[in-house]
C-alpha cells in the first residue's frame, strides 16, 4: 500500500495504482473523459490533469502512477485553467446542439461545462463538419460533430466485445469515430459503447428521442435474461420503464451487460402484460379481477386430489419458499419446467449464458432444502394421459421468448381438467386455460435470485405497471383464503445446504 | 568554418557505391568495433557527449544505457523520417553516403546488442530509398549484414521501411506505431521504447545523423570527436540552411559555430538589398529569432535554448525582410494543423483553430482580440499533449506574435499585409454568422 494526499486528504492505495485511481479511492472529483475504469489507458481527453508536487509540468492522473508520499491536486488555478481550456477545446467545433441531442441531461460536455466553464469561446471562426446521422445497424446511431475522439467506443470493441468494429479514421481535427465500410455494430454487447459514450456521438435507436432523462428516475435491480444476473438500473416514469443500463459489479457483470438483457424491460411494460385475470368457462371468457380469480382458484385447489404444480427457474427464492410449502400441504406434484436444458452450460465468454433462467440455482436450492425431487414435465403428461393428475398449477415463465416450447407445453398441459396459468406477461394463446391470473414481473418485486456462481443478489420493487399483479407469495396467501391486507413477503433466510460463496 | 567529418565524401559519387565506399575506408571501423566490447563503445559514446540530432538533444549514450538487462530481443530503429520542414540533411545523407549509415548502424546495434533494425524513411524520399535498399543489399553481399559478421560471432539484419508521409511518424513513438502496421500515434510515455517499444520489445530510435556520427567516435575517439563544438553540445552537425540565402544547402560546422558566419560566410549573406527580418533556428516548430537575436547566436543546444528558442534538427530558415511574419506563420500553422494525428484533445482542436484565427486576419476579417487570442489558445496548447506536435504549433505562434505584434496588429487594422501591402488570402471562415456574434 502507498500513501499519497489528495486535495489534502491522505489516502492508501495499491502499489501500481494511478493517480486517478487514487482519486476515485478519496471521492474527490476529477473531470475526465476517456479513461474508464473497465478499459485500457489512452489518455487523450487531456481531463484529468493534475499539480504534483515538486513537479513544474501539470501530469494526466490516468497514466501516472502513485509514488509513496506523494501531494497531488487539481483544485489550485493552474489545474482549473488547464481543464478549463481543455473542456473549450473539446467545445469549440462540437455543434452545441443540445436541444436535439438525446444525451442532454446526462452529458460529460454538459456537465463539466456548468463546474469548468460558463467561459466565452472566444472562437468565431466555422466549425469542421462531419458526418451525422450515421446509421450502424439496428442498433446504434453515430453523430461524428458531437463526438470527442475519447476512444473508449474503440477500446470497447477491441478489449471488451473483442468484435473490433469501431476505429477512428482520418486524422486531426478531420479525425472521425466509425466502422469499416459502415459495418454495423450488431454484437450482443454494442449498446454499452452508447453507455460509455460521455456525450451524445453514439445514441441507442431503441432509446432515442423516447424521453427525456430528465423525466426519468431509475432503481436497481437484476437482470432476469440469464443466470449470470448482472446487476442493472432501470430508468421509467409514470408511462412505464423506457431503458436498462449495467451497474458496476465486479463480482457478477464488471461495468458492462449484454443487449438481450437491455431488451427485457419491455416485457415488464404494458403492451406485454396479462392485465387482469380471465376464467374459461367452457370456451366462454371471462374477466374478473386477479384477487378474486386467486380465492375461487384456491376454494378448488382445496377440494381438489392429483394436484401439479410446474415451476421455472423465473421466480425469486422467497415465492418458490412460499408456494413450495403450500403445495406440500396440498401434496402436489412438483414439477420441473426447463427449457433446452442441454444448453444451459454454454456461455459466450463475456456475460450471456445460455440457461436463461435468472435463479436456477435458487429454485434448485429451495426444493432441495424442502426435500422434493422435482419431476420432468414428460411424467407430467403421462400423468395428464393417464388421469392421475386432474388440476395443473404453472408458473409460468416472465420471459416468454427464452422458452422456445411455449406453446406446445401449454397445449399439452390444457389436457388436464383443470389448468390454473399464472403468468406476468400477456398471450391470446393462454386464454384456454381454465384460469389465467396476471403475475408481477421481476421490476415489481422484491426478493432474492442466486446466480449461477450460487450469489445471492436482491431486486428491488422499482415500479408498478400492472396494479393486480401479484407474486407467487402473495398469490399463496389468497389461494389460502386469506387478505393481503397487511401482508409482508416473509423474510428470506437461505437455506444452508449449499454453503456460502 | 566547414568540418568535414559526415560530409568529407559527399562530392565522391563513387562513395556511394561499397567498393567506392571501402577505397575510403569504408567499414574499417567496423572491424575497429568489434574489437571493442559493447560495453565500452557505450561507454565511448557517452564519453564523446553525442547528441540525439533529430531535434530533442537527448544524450545517445545515456538513451542506450536505459535497456534493461532482461534478454528480450532488443531493435534498433532508425528515424530517417525526416518531416521538418526546413530539414533536409539525412535525404543528403541517404543519397550521398548510404554506406556510412549502415556502417554507423551495424556498430550501434553491436553496442546495444540488437539483432534488427529497421530504417524508417520518409515515403517522398524515394530516390533515399531505392538507395539505402541497393546499400543495405551490398552489405549483406560484402558480409557485413547477416549471420555472424565478419567472424565476430555477432549477427544482424537490417531492412527499410517506407513511412506513408505522415509528419507525425517522425515522432518515434509514432514511428513505432507505424512500423507496427497501426495508424502512425504517439503512444503513451511510461513506457519508454527502451524498455517497451516496438512489438512491445525494448527499442532504440536514433536520427540518421546521429548513427553515422558513432562511426566518426570509433574512428577518432571520443575525446577527439569532442573537441568539435562546446562543453555540452559536442561535435560536428549538419545544418540544412534554407531561405533567403544567395547559397542555401548542407553545411557541417562544429556546433557553438556563429548563426552570424553561418549566414554570411557559408552561406554566401542575404540576396543583395536585403536586410535580415528572422531566423527559425532547427526548424519550424523551434521559435522564431529576430535579426538583433539572430546575430548574437551561437548554433549550439544551451545559446539557443537560453533564448527561448531551439536547435531542433538543425533546420535553419533564414526571413529577409520582403517576408510577411503573418504569411509565414499561416504556412507553419497549416503545416501543423494538416499534420496533427489528432489523439490528444488541445493539438487536434488547437492547430485547426490557430490556423483559422490567422487565416481570417489574412482575409481582412481580423479582430483586435485576435492577437492576444492567438497566444492564449496557443499558451493553453502547450505542455499538454502526448507528444511534442502541440507546442511545435504553439512555439511558433506564440514567438510570432510577442515578436512580430506589429505586422499582426497592421494586418488586423488596415485589414492587408504590412510587408507586401497585399490582403494574402480570400477565405471565408468568418462567415455570417461570426458577424452577427460581434
Amino acid at each position: 500500500m502507498l500513501k499519497c494526499t489528495i486535495n489534502g486528504k491522505e489516502v492508501q492505495v495499491k502499489a501500481g495504482a494511478t493517480i486517478i485511481e487514487a482519486y476515485m479511492e478519496a471521492k474527490e472529483n476529477i473531470a475526465h473523459y476517456c479513461w474508464h475504469p473497465g478499459l485500457s489507458i489512452a489518455g487523450v481527453c487531456r481531463m484529468c490533469m493534475v499539480e504534483i508536487e515538486g513537479n513544474p509540468r501539470l501530469q494526466i492522473a490516468c497514466n501516472t502512477k502513485v509514488a509513496e508520499g506523494m501531494k497531488i491536486n487539481n483544485t489550485s488555478a493552474k489545474v482549473k485553467e488547464s481543464v478549463e481550456w481543455t473542456l473549450g477545446f473539446h467545445l469549440i467545433n462540437h455543434p452545441l446542439d443540445c436541444p436535439i441531442c438525446d444525451q442532454a441531461g446526462e452529458c460529460g460536455l454538459q456537465e463539466y461545462y456548468m463546474s469548468y466553464g460558463k467561459y466565452n469561446p472566444g472562437m468565431a471562426e466555422q466549425k469542421v463538419k462531419k458526418n451525422k446521422v450515421v446509421d450502424l445497424g439496428s442498433k446504434i446511431v453515430l453523430d461524428s460533430e458531437r463526438c470527442i475522439l475519447c476512444d473508449r467506443c474503440v477500446r470497447f470493441t477491441s478489449e471488451v466485445s473483442k468484435t473490433n468494429e469501431f476505429g477512428i479514421f482520418n486524422r486531426g481535427d478531420h479525425a472521425e469515430i466509425g466502422t469499416v465500410d459502415g459495418m454495423p455494430v450488431e454484437n450482443n454487447y454494442a449498446l454499452n459503447v452508447v453507455d460509455i459514450c460521455p456525450v451524445g456521438a453514439l445514441t441507442s435507436k431503441d432509446f432515442r428521442f423516447k424521453q427525456r432523462v430528465w423525466y426519468l428516475k431509475e432503481f436497481e435491480t437484476v437482470c432476469n435474461g440469464c443466470s449470470t444476473g448482472c446487476n442493472i438500473k432501470v430508468h421509467f416514469n409514470e408511462n412505464g420503464l423506457y431503458r436498462v443500463k449495467p451497474v458496476h459489479n465486479e463480482a457478477v457483470n464488471g461495468y458492462w451487460m449484454c443487449d438481450q438483457g437491455r431488451d427485457l424491460y419491455k416485457f415488464a411494460n404494458k403492451e406485454f402484460r396479462q392485465i387482469k385475470a380471465t376464467k374459461n368457462e367452457n370456451g366462454h371468457v371471462v374477466t374478473l379481477s386477479a384477487g378474486a380469480a386467486a380465492k375461487e382458484v384456491g376454494a378448488m385447489l382445496n377440494k381438489s386430489s392429483g394436484l401439479a404444480l410446474v415451476l421455472t427457474g423465473q421466480y425469486t427464492s422467497e415465492e418458490y419458499n412460499s408456494i413450495l410449502s403450500y403445495a406440500k400441504n396440498l401434496s402436489a406434484e412438483i414439477y420441473y419446467w426447463k427449457n433446452n436444458p442441454e444448453s444451459w452450460d454454454e456461455f459466450d465468454g463475456i456475460l450471456y449464458r445460455g440457461d436463461h433462467n435468472p435463479n436456477t440455482k435458487g429454485l434448485e436450492l429451495e426444493l432441495s432444502s424442502a426435500g422434493i425431487k422435482a419431476k420432468d414435465l414428460k411424467d407430467l403428461y403421462s400423468a395428464i394421459e393417464s388421469g392421475k393428475v386432474k388440476t395443473v398449477v404453472v408458473a409460468a415463465p416472465e420471459v416468454q421468448k427464452n422458452y422456445e416450447n411455449l406453446e406446445e407445453v401449454f397445449n399439452k398441459l390444457n389436457k388436464a381438467d383443470q389448468l390454473i396459468w399464472l403468468t406476468s406477461g400477456r398471450n391470446d394463446l393462454f386464454e384456454k386455460a381454465n384460469y389465467v391470473i396476471p403475475m408481477k414481473s421481476f421490476t415489481e418485486k422484491k426478493g432474492t435470485f442466486v446466480n449461477h456462481k450460487g450469489i445471492e443478489q436482491k431486486i428491488s420493487k422499482g415500479v408498478t405497471i400492472v396494479s393486480e399483479s401479484l407474486s407467487l407469495s402473495e398469490i399463496v396467501e389468497l389461494f389460502k383464503g386469506n387478505d393481503l391486507v397487511g401482508f409482508n413477503i416473509p423474510t428470506y433466510e437461505r437455506p444452508q445446504l449449499l454453503g456460502g460463496v | 568554418m566547414e568540418v568535414k567529418l559526415l560530409t568529407e565524401h559527399y562530392d565522391k559519387p563513387e562513395f556511394k557505391n561499397i567498393e567506392g565506399y571501402k577505397k575510403h575506408g569504408g567499414y574499417e571501423m567496423l572491424k575497429k568495433a568489434f574489437k571493442m566490447k559493447p560495453k565500452e563503445i557505450i561507454e565511448e559514446v557517452k564519453a564523446s557527449g553525442l547528441r540525439g540530432r533529430g531535434g530533442a538533444g537527448f544524450p545517445t549514450g545515456m538513451k542506450w544505457s536505459f535497456l534493461p538487462d532482461n534478454g528480450e530481443t532488443r531493435y534498433l530503429l532508425c528515424n530517417a523520417d525526416e518531416g521538418e520542414p526546413g530539414t533536409f540533411k539525412d535525404r543528403m545523407m541517404m543519397e550521398k553516403a548510404p554506406h556510412q549509415l549502415i556502417e554507423g548502424m551495424i556498430i550501434s546495434a553491436y553496442a546495444v546488442n540488437s539483432t534488427k533494425s529497421y530504417i524508417y524513411i520518409r515515403g517522398e524520399y524515394t530516390q533515399s530509398i531505392r538507395t539505402i535498399e541497393k546499400a543495405i543489399k551490398e552489405a549483406y553481399e560484402a558480409g557485413y549484414l547477416g549471420k555472424n559478421i565478419l567472424g565476430s560471432g555477432f549477427s544482424h539484419d537490417m531492412d527499410v521501411y517506407s513511412g506513408a508521409g505522415a509528419y507525425i511518424c517522425g515522432e518515434e513513438t509514432g514511428l513505432i506505431s507505424s512500423l507496427e502496421g497501426k495508424k502512425g500515434q504517439p503512444k503513451l510515455k511510461p513506457p519508454f521504447p527502451a524498455v517497451q517499444g516496438y512489438l512491445e520489445k525494448p527499442t532504440i530510435v536514433n536520427n540518421v545523423e546521429t548513427l553515422a556520427a558513432v562511426k566518426y567516435i570509433i574512428r577518432d575517439g571520443a575525446a577527439a570527436y569532442k573537441k568539435y563544438g562546446t562543453e555540452k553540445s559536442a561535435g560536428t552537425k549538419l545544418f540544412s540552411v534554407s531561405g533567403d540565402v544567395v547559397k542555401p544547402g548542407n553545411y557541417e560546422v562544429p556546433l557553438g559555430y556563429s548563426l552570424k558566419d553561418l549566414i554570411e560566410k557559408e552561406c554566401g549573406g542575404l540576396k543583395p538589398g536585403r536586410k535580415l527580418k528572422a531566423v527559425i533556428p532547427g526548424g519550424s516548430s523551434a521559435p522564431v529569432l529576430n535579426a538583433e537575436e539572430s546575430y548574437r547566436a551561437t548554433m549550439d543546444y544551451e545559446c539557443l535554448a537560453q533564448m527561448g528558442s531551439m536547435l531542433g534538427s538543425g533546420a535553419v530558415i533564414i526571413i529577409d525582410d520582403s517576408r510577411c511574419m503573418v504569411d509565414l506563420l499561416n504556412v507553419i500553422l497549416h503545416f501543423y494543423h494538416h499534420e496533427s494525428c489528432g489523439q490528444c484533445t488541445p493539438c487536434r482542436e488547437g492547430t485547426g483553430w490557430l490556423e483559422k484565427i490567422v487565416t481570417s486576419i489574412m482575409s481582412g476579417r481580423g479582430r483586435p482580440q485576435d492577437i492576444d487570442l492567438l497566444d492564449t489558445v496557443a499558451q493553453n496548447m502547450k505542455g499538454r499533449t502526448i507528444c511534442a506536435l502541440s507546442d511545435a504549433a504553439a512555439l511558433p505562434t506564440i514567438s510570432f506574435v510577442q515578436k512580430f505584434r506589429d505586422e499582426f496588429e497592421y494586418y488586423v487594422r488596415e485589414g492587408r499585409s504590412k510587408v507586401t501591402g497585399k490582403q494574402l488570402r480570400r477565405h471565408n471562415n468568418r462567415g455570417h454568422h461570426a458577424e452577427m456574434h460581434h
